[in-house]
């Protein structure tokens, strides 16, 4: 279904949707985003894994492996942004190619980047997951922060374009986890018009910092309320 | 009359069984409208700004024909689910005829539509403006009409998807084809120029042309905003659309359902 989406945003929305606005290279410019949009929505779904599996018996069966909490949590964590990777992985090399550019170096540090993006987008998804309790009520949670997350930030539009339309809208994009993702991985593709941040060390900061914070938040969070089915 | 009555309730009471999801899924479309189209209607192009004038205006409209689209098509999901589940033995054992049954499922899809589509149809009025009583009265037909056919289309592929992720895929080509091929999102001067300059193919242009869900928006569109103009051959279309679908769901919800049994 993702893929589907994602080939039919890049055949014929963003082809059409290039036509209607006056950003220059706005088709890379939006095919890169969709990339990371498509890790977003990817790695996330780790959240509704810990669900199915409380509901099947299988979290029992992970608690009594012989591993700490921490580890078993930090291991959901990478695990949930590592298949993310594998599934986006070829969807990133079809961007790549529809976007006819690369940069190895460049590259190569935003990907390392999008590594960390993805962990923590897991961490992120697994602390609201065990917070909320509730698979429906973490459904629509999901579904309306994707709503905004994605929206408010520069996936589909450039920075600037964002703030003249509402400078609160520009503030939140700013420090949006989806806007940092999506310039580095523009940057990665060398194209330096259709990158919104003039400094990528600001992006890759930003996205340590949202690593660090979700993955720790989610390994304390994981470890105080799992015990004794504190979960249901 | 009773039992087609008595099939919709049933069904309505499974729609609001996800109120909360349904409340996510219209704060998702709000979403749409009041951060991304704002946005994209301060990257307009000139040309294109000379035929919408405001991306705000023009996607209101779209968004209320896409949010019809996505509930009415909901009701494929369950049937796809009861017939996995092999909960349609018990429907086919209800005391009314198998027409009855078919009716009644395609015409709960459609009504679960407009009941979705009502707060975001009060939006757009609320920012485009209100249609006369007559168009008021076209605007809802017409919508009904898509939100039946929409159903029928969802049942068609439902019985005749037998697992889920079979339904998904499906749903997910029917979907974006007809999301992405239609003036929802852009207007369809846009779409043919692009067809006649031979950037986008040919084929994919008449499917814009002839998509139930372009001519359902425009038509709004040319109520509330005097542009595209209003033509005969908008309703037809969708008319055209509800009945082939209608026919051809409830048919296959017949056919399907009880050859299993």
């Amino acid at each position: 279904m993702r893929a589907i989406w994602f080939v039919s945003q890049i055949v014929l929305f963003g082809l059409i949707a290039s036509q209607m606005v006056s950003v220059p290279d706005y088709y890379p410019y939006y095919v890169g985003g969709l990339a990371v949009m498509t890790l977003y929505s990817t790695a996330i779904y780790i959240g509704f894994d810990i669900y199915e599996e409380a509901e099947h018996g299988v979290f029992e069966y992970l608690l009594s492996l012989p591993v700490s909490r921490r580890q078993l949590a930090l291991g959901r964590s990478i695990g949930g942004g590592l298949r993310a990777f594998i599934y986006v992985g070829p969807l990133m090399a079809v961007s790549l190619y529809v976007i006819h550019a690369f940069s190895p170096l460049n590259f190569l540090i935003a990907f390392l980047s999008l590594f960390l993006f993805a962990f923590g987008l897991s961490g992120m998804s697994i602390t609201f997951a065990v917070l909320i309790k509730s698979s429906d009520r973490f459904d629509i949670f999901m579904g309306v922060l994707d709503a905004l997350i994605v929206r408010l930030s520069t996936a589909m539009y450039p920075l600037a374009i964002v703030t003249q339309t509402n400078p609160l809208y520009g503030s939140l994009a700013q420090f949006n986890p989806v806007s940092f993702g999506s310039d580095l991985f523009r940057w990665g593709t060398g194209i330096g018009s259709i990158i919104t941040f003039s400094n990528p060390l600001l992006p890759i900061l930003g996205i340590v910092i949202f690593f660090s914070l979700f993955t720790f938040i989610g390994i304390f969070v994981y470890d105080k309320h799992i015990e004794g089915g504190g979960w249901q | 009359m009773s039992a087609v009555l008595s099939v919709v309730e049933y069904d309505f009471r499974n729609f609001f069984r996800y109120k909360w999801w349904l409340v996510g899924l219209i704060s998702m479309n709000l979403a749409d409208l009041f951060i991304q189209a704002l946005i994209y209607n301060n990257m307009l192009s000139s040309l294109v700004k000379e035929t919408i004038k405001s991306y705000f205006t023009f996607f209101a409209p779209g968004l209320t024909v896409t949010g019809l689209f996505a509930s009415a098509f909901m009701i494929g999901r369950e049937i796809n689910m009861e017939r996995r589940r092999e909960v349609h033995h018990y429907m086919l054992s209800l005391p009314m005829t198998r027409l009855q049954l078919a009716v009644g499922r395609v015409l709960s899809g459609g009504l679960r539509g407009m009941v979705y589509m009502i707060p975001l149809l009060l939006t757009c009025f609320a920012f485009l403006g209100l249609p006369n009583p007559t168009q008021l009265l076209l605007i809802l037909a017409v919508l009904f009409l898509l939100a039946l056919g929409i159903s029928g289309l969802s049942i068609a592929i439902a019985v005749s998807t037998s697992s889920l992720e079979k339904f998904i895929t499906a749903r997910g080509a029917v979907y974006y084809a007809l999301f992405f091929c239609s003036s929802v999102f852009y207007p369809l001067s846009l779409i043919q120029t692009l067809g006649s300059e031979g950037k986008f193919p040919i084929p994919l242009v008449v499917l814009a042309e002839i998509n139930p869900l372009t001519n359902a928006a425009d038509m709004i569109r040319s109520f509330l905003l005097g542009t595209p103009k209003f033509f005969g051959g908008m309703v037809l279309d969708v008319v055209i659309f509800s009945v082939i679908f209608t026919f051809i769901a409830a048919f296959a919800y017949i056919e399907i359902i009880t050859r299993q049994v």
